[in-house]
């Protein structure tokens, strides 16, 4: 694991390099403005959404566009003939968007409070987002191992999103009843929407270890089973086959 | 150092083996060339060598254990340059190099190798901006940023104009001096008569031939001596053997006639890579 942080530290840099840190940040300043409509009560209901939108849909594309350029690039054909393992490569990858998602809460945490005197419940901001970002980069690169190019990770981005991501938000923005909300907890993100929610309000405490337990096996499934195994094919892919 | 039995490959779209049965060894400190036109597998053949492709059949033996028990740490032995470019476009030559020493465990001081090789006055500039011949420049200092015991090189001088072919020939010829081993491939003839200790011929998977460029020149050549001169305004060419060179015959010709040009006719090593395996080089 010795490699990991110089893994990072050049992820860090190449996000920067590459603009997609501007491109996270223009997100993060948009959100901010949208933020300074509304107040109050409205305002703590806005922000478990924004939350939610940047550890799932901006992870994913993150990581994804990441990915598509190393691919593109072929350099990850030259990382992996330096003594950099498949587990040191994939972890730097969820340890950035981890990284990334926190920059992310304390920007928009320090906005809303500097602009609109908001706080929330922070400590159990911070573990929920660590947890939904895992998840939602290990979605990233599996998405990304199938995407032929740009244009088809995208799509495969929007599919998600309708899929999964979508009737989670209805729920959040009322528009999905109680009722029905209740069967989406099996939806990743429904599940992240829970854990995320929790900073403005109070939850079950079933659905919150559901929550944490859901998204944590599937963390690891998805690491063990696919994303891990799949590398190597996505390796020879990338190799040019 | 390296030994290979029975291997084959498969690429799981494929119905058949891209690489189908081959045996070799490469000793230590040798230049062994994988010499094959385009899609014969010598490409596949280097990424299974160095554990970019794992789904292989056969045995291969590095220091005498299965390439397989090597760890990672493997590739702190290794350098490999790739036909294609590798590099982070939008960083400098210089911040890739930075990257890819801080993986390594050993490393080497990259000036030197930038200055003999063109590139130090442009280490600041993105690699993206970099014409081929740079890239490909780029990737061969890259592959030596570990000090490695071993080069993988995938057609090294590809691209690359007449002076920096030569000099990378000749840092290749140095790193073997200074008891390094290379594997390399190539389509590139001259690379492989000029570098290679031994050279195995490769064609649709299979190797059709391995030895010296010497040997192969002495099994499979033609040695002989072509002649051109004038007679009657017009230009005539005559081909003597070895053997006919020794005669009168020969030295009449040269007292007699009005000769323009005398060449020792060497079959090159493309003539007989397409007699041994019946397939052209450059296809």
């Amino acid at each position: 694991m010795s490699r990991l942080i110089p893994l990072v530290k050049g992820e860090f840099d190449r996000l920067n390099k590459y603009n997609l840190f501007t491109a996270n940040f223009v997100v993060l300043l948009l959100w901010v403005g949208l933020a300074w409509f509304f107040e109050g009560e409205e305002l703590k209901m806005f922000l478990p959404a924004v939350f939610l939108l940047d550890a799932t849909m901006m992870t994913m594309l993150m990581v994804a566009a990441t990915l598509f350029y190393e691919k593109q690039e072929h350099t990850l054909n030259s990382i992996m003939v330096s003594p950099v393992s498949e587990d040191e490569y994939l972890l730097s990858k969820i340890i950035v968007n981890i990284i990334n998602s926190l920059i992310s809460v304390f920007f928009i945490s320090a906005a809303v409070y500097f602009i609109k005197d908001v706080t929330y419940d922070y400590l159990k901001l911070v573990p929920a987002v660590i947890v939904v970002t895992v998840v939602h980069t290990l979605f990233g690169i599996r998405l990304s191992y199938y995407a032929k190019n740009f244009t088809s990770m995208l799509v495969n981005f929007i599919v998600y999103v309708f899929l999964f991501l979508f009737p989670s938000l209805f729920a959040l923005l009322d528009i999905i009843g109680p009722e029905m909300a209740r069967f989406l907890i099996i939806l990743p993100p429904e599940a992240s929407r829970i854990l995320i929610t929790t900073i403005v309000q109070e939850v079950e405490p079933w659905k919150l270890l559901f929550g944490y337990g859901y998204l944590l096996s599937l963390s690891f499934i998805f690491y063990r089973f696919i994303v891990k195994p799949k590398f190597n094919d996505f390796l020879m892919r990338e190799t040019g086959v | 150092m390296i030994k290979v039995r029975n291997l084959k490959f498969k690429y799981p779209k494929n119905k058949e083996y891209t690489i189908n049965g081959i045996d070799f060894e490469i000793e230590d400190g040798e230049v062994f060339g994988f010499l094959g036109p385009s899609a014969s597998g010598k490409t596949t053949t280097q990424k299974i060598l160095i554990k970019l492709l794992k789904n292989f059949e056969g045995e291969i033996e590095y220091y005498g254990k299965p390439l397989a028990s090597y760890g990672d740490d493997f590739y702190q032995d290794i350098g490999v340059s790739f036909e294609m470019p590798i590099s982070f476009s939008k960083l400098t030559a210089m911040e890739n190099l930075e990257f890819f020493k801080r993986l390594y465990q050993r490393t080497v001081d990259v000036e030197p190798l930038l200055k003999r090789l063109g590139l130090w006055e442009d280490r600041d500039k993105k690699a993206g901006e970099y014409s081929k011949g740079m890239k490909i420049r780029l990737n061969f200092i890259r592959a030596l940023i570990n000090n490695p015991k071993m080069l993988f090189l995938d057609e090294p001088t590809n691209g690359l104009d007449p002076a920096n072919a030569r000099i990378m020939k000749d840092m290749i010829r140095e790193f073997k001096e200074q008891g390094g081993t290379v594997f390399l491939t190539s389509h590139i003839m001259s690379d492989v008569d000029e570098l290679c200790d031994r050279v195995a011929f490769i064609a649709d998977g299979k190797l059709r031939e391995i030895n010296s460029p010497r040997n192969l020149k002495i099994k499979y050549g033609r040695r002989m001596v072509k002649v051109e001169y004038r007679e009657g305004g017009r230009l005539i060419t005559r081909e003597f053997s070895m053997e006919e060179i020794k005669t009168q015959a020969f030295f009449d010709l040269l007292k007699e006639k009005d000769i323009e040009t005398i060449h020792s006719g060497e079959t090159t090593l493309e003539e007989i890579f397409i007699k041994v395996t019946g397939v052209a080089l450059r296809e």
